[in-house]
């Protein structure tokens, strides 16, 4: 059957930035929200409010934003006074089927704790728009947790804008969908951002899982901290991608990006691009990528121990991937988030 | 208790023999230790025994206590009582020692049909044991091995070995890495593990260890098989004389 949707728009394996996740063939099993709008269930602190307004285009490189542009006709708005702490987070869930925007403010000085949660149900797609600004002083906490079904194709695009003396700190977990991807757009605008974007994936039979990363730094004194976590097993596929793109005024950049992949499986695969362009320079820039498996006198140690292979090989993998998380302040979230993970092992 | 008949093993998928016609008695209540040169094929005796994979039988029978440990995986060997304090012990990032030894202690009783040991009475036991081997608390805390001295690795080896209470033990050059102090605390944990139903054997280079873990029998392994048996006195003859006359 021939989807009614304009198809042109999805982009194909022939488009650079989607090499790795072939999002419109992808499209051929889903029956749910490639042209609706999905409504964002907000949990809101005291102190804020959202607002509907129109649905832009923020960037049309970016393929969630021209998406959101063409099947929505509104935004959710949030505005983040100056000076703001709460220590209530703002969650935001029920994105699971369907296109929404979402804008968020984060006026001078404000802190924002945004918490991002979906679990979907049914074969859907869901195209997740959000575009953070944050002003000077303005410190963003961003977790996001997909646990979605097998059949679900999802993406997650956030575009950040920070100004001077900005903090973002991210820790994203995904299990993976028949596609699925997470995609972290930032620019520093200003001086001294410290931004920590962390990751991990932890996939099973034949889903994929895409995360994606683009940093453009355009002021100088910015550091940058990147680990990206990725465990395949079975068909599973791990994609990450991420560019730091460094330009001549900001000098003095520290910038390490990192990605670790542990296949568990001889039919698993993994895609890794990570990327560096540098026009500044006095910077400081690294990046990593490794692809191992578990080591095999580890196991056996275990097992010597009466530890049963699988429950071996499950524990050595929450090890791997946990430190991921490491830094996390909130410690019940930082527990059900490895619980959740024990759940997948 | 093992018995170890006519043993054939390889490694390098098959390219090279190691044990050759090799056969061990050990009765329970007994503590008999192995002595041999460099490369003479301990460890990978000991590795046979305990089912590490790319270590194949290819002739002869283990047999713990009457039944054949060779068709059984590494953990099903460790739940029916075999245990093996590594020559090398492995550090495991990212796993605490405290959660590795729960989980093996459990494992090793769900294996055994027992009940889970609750958190107070693993606490207790274990904090009792880690005092008796001079093991710091905070050491316990930490992921398995990692940043241990040689000898901390090696003494957490015993208290793993004591928690677990196995029926067999096999130690592999413990001695090694330990001070006379730390070697001491470690002969005097084994030493209360003899039991009249449990059997040890010790592989060793020097006789140091002999000294405090007094064996029953001593036996040089050379060329992957037994060359010749003998009593406590043999293993000083043996650090005297060297292991030549038995190449
Ligand atoms: N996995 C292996 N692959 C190839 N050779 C091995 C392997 N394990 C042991 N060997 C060889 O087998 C011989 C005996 O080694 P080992 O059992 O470690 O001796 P010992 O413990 O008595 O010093 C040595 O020559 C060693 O190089
Ligand atoms: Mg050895």
């Amino acid at each position: 059957m021939m989807p009614t949707h304009n198809i042109n728009l999805f982009p194909t394996r022939r488009d650079e930035n989607w090499k790795y996740s072939d999002l419109r063939s992808s499209l051929n099993q889903i029956s749910k929200g490639i042209e609706s709008i999905n409504e964002p269930f907000f949990t809101l602190p005291d102190g804020l409010t959202t607002e509907e307004v129109g649905c832009e285009c923020a960037s049309l490189k970016n393929i969630s934003s021209v998406l959101a542009e063409n099947y929505c006709h509104k935004a959710w708005k949030i505005d983040v006074p100056e000076s703001f702490e709460s220590d209530q987070p703002l969650v935001i869930s029920n994105l699971n089927c369907g296109h929404s925007q979402i804008i968020i403010n984060i006026n001078k000085g404000g802190r924002l704790s945004l918490v991002e949660y979906h679990e979907s149900q049914s074969n859907s797609f869901i195209n997740t728009n959000i575009i953070i600004n944050i002003m000077d002083k303005g410190e963003l906490d961003r977790i996001i947790f997909h646990d979605d079904t097998h059949e679900t194709v999802r993406i997650s695009s956030a575009i950040i804008n920070s100004e001077s003396d900005t903090r973002i700190t991210q820790n994203a977990i995904s299990f993976g969908g028949a596609l699925s991807r997470i995609e972290t757009i930032i620019t520093a605008n200003g001086e001294n951002l410290n931004a920590t974007i962390n990751g991990a994936y932890l996939l099973s039979e034949s889903r994929h899982c895409d995360m994606t990363s683009n940093i453009d730094l355009l002021k100088p004194n910015c550091y940058i901290r990147q680990l990206v976590k990725g465990v395949v097993k079975d068909k599973s596929n791990g994609v990450f991608q991420g560019k730091f793109h460094v330009h001549r005024p900001a000098q003095f950049t520290d910038a390490e990006m990192r990605h670790d992949a542990l296949m568990l499986s001889d039919t698993s695969k993994i895609r890794s691009k990570p990327e560096l362009e540098i026009y500044a320079d006095d910077v400081a820039c690294a990046h990593g990528n490794t692809i191992g498996q578990l080591d095999e006198d580890v196991l056996f140690y275990l097992r010597q121990r009466s530890i049963p292979l699988s429950e071996a090989e499950a524990m050595l993998t929450e090890a791997f991937v946990s430190d991921v998380f490491y830094s996390l302040k909130d410690n019940h979230l930082k527990e059900n988030i490895l619980t959740k993970i024990r759940g997948r092992l | 208790m093992l018995k170890i008949n006519n043993l054939f093993a390889n490694v390098d998928n098959g390219n090279k023999q190691i044990i050759h016609d090799l056969s061990l008695h050990i009765p329970a209540g007994e503590v008999h230790a192995v002595m041999g040169p460099n490369g003479a094929g301990k460890s990978t005796l000991s590795y046979v025994l305990t089912g590490k994979p790319g270590y194949e039988v290819t002739a002869g029978d283990v047999l713990l206590s009457g039944e054949s440990l060779l068709d059984l995986s590494p953990e099903e060997r460790a739940s029916k009582g075999m245990f093996l304090s590594f020559q090398y012990p492995i550090e495991i990032p990212g796993v605490p020692t405290m959660t590795f030894l729960k989980t093996a202690l459990n494992a090793q009783r769900r294996a055994n049909g027992l009940d889970e040991m609750g958190a107070p009475e693993f606490l207790k036991k274990s904090r009792a044991l880690a005092a008796d081997l001079k093991i710091k608390p905070e050491m316990l805390k930490r992921p398995l091995n990692v940043g241990f001295s040689g000898g901390e690795k090696k003494r957490m080896e015993i208290f793993q070995m004591m928690m677990l209470e196995p029926d067999f033990i096999l130690m592999d050059e413990t001695d090694s890495g330990l001070d006379v102090d730390a070697l001491r605390i470690v002969a005097e944990g084994v030493n209360k593990l003899r039991e009249p139903k449990r059997g040890i054997l010790i592989i060793t280079h020097y006789q140091r260890l002999l000294d405090y873990i007094v064996p029953d029998k001593v036996h040089v392994l050379s060329d992957g098989r037994i060359a010749a048996s003998g009593d406590a006195e043999f293993a000083k003859k043996l650090e005297a004389e060297g292991y030549d006359a038995y190449a």
